[in-house]
């Protein structure tokens, strides 16, 4: 049942890898095939809620021999938002002409490398599908092959690139300090060893985590790639891809190094600050759309970090529930841009609502969660700089709106119906979230209770 | 033996670090290898014991097949993701006539320049023009046609 998505994913890809993807029947079929995969993983979902996690041995070795798939509430969340933005990108893209062959194959790896690394209960096997992952991401950077494009690609690899050998290194330490692999024996493992090398393991991953997710010291090369890419792609990375630094810190962070999360908290929270403001700031002086999305996904992330650092059921809950609207906001802002007529522009409000979190969009969950957790810790200063951030987020996104969609151009086309019908669904599906709510708390505390009650991802067959 | 393994990924790490902080695209890849290579030795002297090979009947101590597995997984998709990354590189040379970083940096700052000047103003989402696609087939290229039309 577990291997149910991965294996549509899999032997989709590959199948078609060989066909040409620029042909709407391909194309047509890899949106099949991701649509099955969800709904593949939304039933194991809810048989994972009523049932409690999952796992199984791959090959049928022996537990504790073979590599371990195993699958619990918080892997089901991240696996439906990821294949939620992937399936919107893959059809927008189908909707407006898949521009090269390879574009179906490599969103539907990447939907393997995602769905496996949510999947796994293995640290290498995480790194595995990590890879998967990030080199289908690597050439959907370049796609639309301008010279702007290569740009943006070469940057993406290099920085990325030496984050995943940093988090390689990583495991491999880990490897050494606790002789496991599989997640619950290196949670057993870990309270027994010395603190030192675990810090600085501890501090390696979050380096690696962050780097994917942009958060501030690591942003440098997230605006030239989130600009410099194809609207499509850029939902992928900030909508999909980014989740891996979300659920990375989670599963790393609160599953398997609680003590040193602990430790780090300040050093979170300072960052965090940063990130929120510099992201606002930033994005408060930028003109072009894409570019005043990719600063503020730079600020999204110290929303992030910042309930990271308060920790506890609140904290991580505040996680869980920003990283899924955090993603469905940047997918369906970041499609949003360089389309045109009056479905797009009420979209875009619906989006720039949730990302300052104004009711009843989505955002304004999050948002709320955040300030619960903060209160909670009787944290004033960060209630004051979520207040702060929500504003100027208000702040930028109108402007945005402002000049986009209020000033009346000639020279003005409006988008074919298709592309604005599913930006227009997306917005819709973050009201339904936000009107809504009671689903998406509900299966996030279930995930934030498997979090904190077993210490790593549950052994039991 | 140990202290010989950390010397060597250390001084590969170093030297990769260095080269990436070049202005020449390629020795940066080469400079991205290097440390590929310092983590795949890392991962070997993770758990390095000399023994014999990990084949029943076992009767003496035995090395760490694990750390072979690994490093073999990781030499594979470091190498798959060089083969990308020069195929990349080569792209931007012909894009750019040149493998110099600064000269890249330069042009992403001009194309920053004319997106403030455009104000805001996206490209165009539907521009077909099918020079930016090199292999497209007969068939792709009626698609295109279809796309015109819609």
């Amino acid at each position: 049942m577990i291997v149910l998505p991965l294996g549509i994913l899999w032997f989709g890809a590959v199948l078609l890898a060989i066909l040409d993807g620029t042909r709407t029947k391909n194309a047509l079929l890899a949106i099949g095939l991701l649509a099955s995969a969800l709904l593949a993983t939304i039933w194991l979902g809810f048989d994972i809620v009523a049932n409690g996690p999952r796992s199984m041995v791959i090959g049928g070795w022996e537990q504790g021999v073979g590599i371990t798939l195993s699958v619990d509430t918080l892997g089901i969340i991240f696996a439906t938002l990821s294949l939620t933005v992937l399936l919107a990108a893959l059809v927008f893209e189908t909707a407006n002409r898949v521009r090269a062959r390879v574009f179906p194959a490599l969103v539907l790896f990447m939907g393997v490398g995602l769905t496996g690394l949510f999947f796994t209960g293995d640290v290498f096997n995480f790194y595995v599908f990590f890879e998967i992952a990030m080199i289908s991401a690597y050439v959907l950077a370049s796609y639309g092959e301008t010279p702007r494009q290569f740009r943006a690609a070469f940057l993406f690899i290099v920085v990325n690139l030496l984050g995943s050998m940093l988090f390689l290194i990583s495991i491999a330490a880990i490897y050494h300090i606790t002789g496991r692999l599989d997640m619950a024996g290196i949670a057993a493992q870990i309270p027994l060893v010395a603190e030192s090398p675990v810090l600085l393991i501890a501090t390696l991953i979050f380096v690696a985590f962050s780097t994917k997710l942009g958060l501030f010291p690591f942003h440098f090369w997230l605006a030239p790639v989130y600009t410099g890419t194809r609207p499509s792609v850029a939902a992928i990375l900030s909508g999909a891809l980014a989740n891996i630094g979300s659920y990375g810190l989670l599963r790393f962070g609160a599953d398997l190094l609680p003590r040193e999360l602990a430790d780090g908290a300040p050093v979170l929270i300072v960052l965090g600050t940063v990130s929120i403001i510099y992201g606002a700031v930033q994005s408060v002086s930028r003109h072009s759309p894409s570019e005043v999305l990719a600063y503020s996904a730079i600020g999204q992330v110290g929303y992030i970090m910042i309930a990271l650092a308060i920790g506890g059921e609140v904290g991580f809950f505040a996680v869980i529930l920003y990283a899924v609207i955090n993603g469905l906001n940047k997918g369906l802002l970041f499609l949003t841009v360089g389309l045109r007529g009056w479905l797009v522009g009420a979209s875009f409000v619906v989006g720039a609502f949730s990302v300052a979190g104004v009711p009843p969009a989505a955002g304004f969950l999050g948002k709320i969660s955040i300030f619960w957790a903060a209160i909670e810790d009787d944290a004033w200063s960060i209630v004051f700089l979520v207040f702060l951030g929500s504003a100027l987020s208000f702040l930028y996104m109108f402007q945005l709106y402002q000049r986009r969609f209020w000033i009346a151009r000639e020279d003005e086309v409006e988008s074919s119906r298709l592309p604005q019908v599913i930006v227009t669904a997306l917005a819709i599906g973050l009201l339904i979230v936000g009107l809504w709510p009671e689903p998406l708390l509900d299966i996030t505390d279930h995930a934030v209770s498997g979090l904190l009650d077993s210490p790593a991802v549950g052994v039991s067959p | 033996m140990t202290l010989i393994l950390s010397l060597a990924v250390a001084i590969l790490f170093a030297s990769g670090a260095y080269l990436m902080l070049k202005h020449d695209l390629v020795r940066l890849i080469v400079g991205m290898v290097l440390i590929g290579n310092a983590a795949n030795l890392f991962i070997m002297a993770a758990a390095l014991r000399i023994g014999d090979a990990p084949v029943y009947p076992i009767e003496d101590e035995t090395s760490d097949p694990l750390v072979q597995a690994m490093t073999l997984t990781a030499i594979v998709i470091s190498f798959a993701v060089s083969a990308l990354v020069l195929a990349l590189a080569y792209r931007v040379y012909i894009a750019h006539a040149s493998v110099d970083m600064r000269e890249l940096s330069l042009a992403e700052e001009e194309q920053a320049d004319i997106d403030d000047t455009l104000d805001g103003e996206p490209e165009p989402m539907l521009d077909v023009d099918d020079s930016s696609i090199g292999e497209s087939s007969p068939v792709g290229a009626a698609d295109a046609g279809e796309a015109k039309t819609r």
